[in-house]
């Protein structure tokens, strides 16, 4: 059976509302998965990655429980139906819009290096140092999931830790069937699994990847939920499964000691402020960049003619990616964990800044290097991911980013747990002169960038999504396709995405989908440009996920992308 | 009710009889290849591990080389050439597209010029396709002896037309680790 199929009989009989904007009402998605689609709801939705997921928030939402509630649910749901891209042994941000309120807060739970980190952690180990980033002990940064999780549910919940796993606990231990985005990144993860993992790991299915419509379960993450749905987050951080952990992590040469575990906290942080035309951007700030970035690169677009241009051709292209390599440019040379170093987010976020990166670009060939814009000297002084958003009834939002780094992680699993530890500290720079050098219990800077964007004082969009590097422009470019294209949200998910970014100064080539005409393609070559082609739909862009709320609640559009197993359900 | 048990009993006969044909003609197929065998993917996919996984399984003495050259066939007797291209392994190798298809021609060349048999294994599927996986098939499939394939990668018919034309005896099985049964039975003992 196809896949779409396969989706189109679940919601079908799931009895899912849904329709095709902007007038004609359909009970299921179209069979081709790609083509665009909106969930829509009138009273609450929830978008994820993946199906069940999305059903297991929006139960929630119908169970009493708020968007917070529903976002944890959901997001415990991924640990058990996506768990190469997220779970408890990741961290992530979230950004909350509490209604009654009006008020924006946003909680950071990004992991943090071990007490034990030093800046030359890895370079010091010359050509192995991706081996020490990625699948070794020392590549995993402290979690911060669960205790993020319980923070959020704790102050704007109204349900228990155990009450948000249910639904996860009993989908590890009934399994659910392996789509192709599963199996096609479980067989591209094999060798880290079978190296970290073990033949007999529930990640493998008989020592070989798993392959479509294969039944997973995961009885020892099932088991683990339950614990600490039941002992709560102590168990986690100070109790066996801490233990656990930090021996996973030492068996492979990592650095982490249970005083780093029990040491973790969540922050609770302002979000960042931006505008773009009409309309007012509410994002997590630093150590995730990927908020920060959007609102850069959106100031700096404000001024061009984007429309004249027209969406994907070459100057549009062409002058996006300039724009894309001079901020990381900026990130490169600024960023890391705002605890600790002092970011000059006022400038960085400035239209004189805009204006300055604006006027080094060239319509008619690419810049000869992308050096760093030349603030204040940033002294030092204290200072591959999955999205989920919620909309409840009472107009409260979530959107919600969260990971364990590369798919499947470092492929660590301490024993008998089934929950996968991740390879974040791959997010630190190399380089121990960086402000975004690994230091101990620093938060290395993060691409993820929930968002939420509001129009004349009112929520228009929760958006976001995975994709590394690629988060900041795939985001913005989704919130161009929407306000200065027209498109309906999915639509705007689902167009075509281009990618570049500067390293040490020097470009790196644009990465585009092959959507992208050849004549395009060949146009931006001629002005300088190298292109990388990419596949049509390519997860390589990420796997957005967002809400568009329109009349004031009225109806509710909910897009899921394609390029992974995006899924909305609402009612 | 009895009808539509008979129905079911046949259904489900010739569903899961459809690939242990196909094994048994493949393990009454006689045996084409030497141990040791050298194996190496095409394209540096993860399936060239997945291969050796199943050739342990297989009790076959083998060895993976993702880098082999021709001075690599010097110690084997056979060469299993996993197919499939991944634009992540070949990064993580510091290979480009070029260069991994120069590889391979030297490999293919060689085991041509010593008599060393080749087998072609592709077991990733349909997620193992796409234009540089393709090429790839279409390039060195015709060197092979034999092919064992994972039904799903030949959705479109690729490997059945290639196998037909150029007469190379094709087992397709349904599952990866149905790779195991051909496999040990294609090798001499």
């Amino acid at each position: 059976m196809k896949k779409a199929t396969a989706i189109a009989i679940f919601v079908a009989a799931l009895g899912l509302p849904s329709c095709r904007p902007p007038s004609l009402p359909v009970a299921v998605p179209p069979q081709d998965k790609h083509a665009p689609f909106n969930h829509v709801g009138r009273k609450g939705m929830v978008v994820a990655a993946h199906p069940l997921a999305a059903q297991a928030g929006l139960d929630m939402l119908k169970a009493g429980g708020n968007a917070v509630d529903a976002a944890v649910a959901t997001a415990f749901t991924l640990n058990a139906v996506e768990p190469f891209a997220s779970g408890i042994g990741g961290g992530g941000f979230m950004l909350i819009y509490l209604a009654d309120e009006k008020k924006l807060t946003a909680i950071n739970f990004r992991e943090k290096a071990p007490a034990a980190a030093a800046p030359a952690m890895f370079s010091d180990k010359g050509d192995k140092q991706d081996e020490w980033r990625t699948v070794l002990g020392t590549a995993v940064g402290v979690p911060g999931m669960l205790a993020g999780w319980n923070y959020a549910l704790e102050k704007y919940g109204t349900k228990r830790l155990a009450e948000a796993a249910e639904r996860a606990v009993k989908i590890a231990e009934s399994g659910f069937p392996v789509s192709l985005t599963f199996s096609t990144i479980n067989k591209d993860e094999y060798e880290k699994l079978l190296k970290n993992a073990g033949e007999t790991t529930c990640y493998l299915n008989g020592g070989v990847p798993f392959e479509t419509g294969d039944i997973f379960k995961n009885l020892e993450l099932a088991a683990t939920l339950r614990l600490v749905g039941t002992k709560g987050i102590r168990e986690f951080y100070r109790g066996e499964i801490a233990k656990k952990i930090v021996a996973a992590v030492r068996a492979k040469d990592g650095i982490m000691a249970l005083e780093d575990l029990a040491a973790y906290k969540p922050e609770e942080v302002l979000p960042l402020e931006g505008r773009y035309k009409d309309f007012t951007i509410y994002a997590v700030p630093p150590p995730a960049a990927g908020g920060l970035h959007i609102i850069q690169l959106l100031n700096i677009i404000e001024k061009w003619p984007i429309r004249e241009w027209g969406l994907n051709s070459t100057a549009y292209i062409h002058h996006l990616s300039e724009a894309m390599r001079f901020i990381f440019a900026d990130r490169e040379h600024y960023l890391g964990d705002p605890d600790f170093v002092r970011i000059p987010l006022r400038e960085l976020l400035s239209l004189d800044y805009a204006k300055r990166v604006r006027e080094q670009i060239s319509p008619n060939k690419t810049a000869a290097a992308y050096p760093f814009s030349p603030f204040e000297a940033a002294e030092e002084e204290k200072e591959n991911t999955t999205h989920v958003c919620v909309i409840d009834q009472a107009g409260n939002i979530v959107s919600l980013t969260q990971s364990i780094n590369d798919f499947f992680g470092t492929g660590i699993v301490p024993e008998g747990t089934g929950f996968l530890l991740n390879d974040h500290m791959d997010d630190f720079s190399i380089d121990p002169r960086s402000p975004n050098a690994p230091n101990p219990s620093r938060r290395p800077v993060s691409s993820m960038g929930p968002l939420i964007i509001f129009k004349n004082g009112r929520p228009l969009l929760a958006l976001g999504s995975p994709g590394g590097m690629r988060i900041f422009p795939s985001l913005t470019q989704i919130v161009l396709n929407i306000v200065d294209f027209g498109m309906s949200l999915d639509e705007a998910i689902e167009s075509p995405r281009f990618f570049s970014y500067s390293a040490d100064g020097r470009p790196r080539p644009i990465s585009v989908e092959s959507r992208i005409p050849e004549a395009t393609r060949k146009a931006l070559e001629a002005l300088g440009h190298k292109i990388s082609l990419k596949e049509d739909y390519d997860k390589y862009f990420g796997g957005a996920q967002g809400l568009m709320i329109l009349g004031n609640q009225k109806i509710i559009y909910g897009g899921a992308d394609s390029r992974r197993d995006g899924a909305g359900a609402g009612y | 009710m009895r009808t539509s048990g008979i129905r079911f009993f046949l259904l489900s006969f010739l569903i899961l009889s459809a690939p242990l044909v196909r094994l048994f003609s493949a393990q009454e197929a006689k045996a084409l290849f030497e141990q040791p065998a050298l194996i190496t993917s095409a394209g540096q996919s993860a399936d060239g591990m997945q291969a050796l996984v199943l050739a342990k399984k297989a009790e076959l003495k083998a060895d993976l080389i993702k880098m082999a050259s021709a001075k690599d066939l010097e110690n084997h007797k056979s060469l299993v050439l996993v197919l499939g291209a991944s634009m992540k392994g070949l990064g993580a190798a510091g290979l480009d597209t070029n260069k991994e298809k120069e590889r391979i021609a030297g490999l293919l060349a060689e085991s041509k010029k010593r008599n060393i048999p080749v087998l072609c294994l592709h077991i990733g599927g349909e997620s193992r396709r796409g234009q540089l996986s393709d090429e790839m098939i279409t390039d060195y499939l015709p060197s092979a002896g034999m092919a064992i394939v994972v039904k799903s990668g030949d959705k479109d018919g690729l490997f059945t037309k290639i196998c037909k034309a150029k007469n190379i005896p094709l087992v397709e099985v349904e599952r990866i680790l149905d790779v195991v049964g051909p496999l040990k039975a294609a090798f001499n003992r």
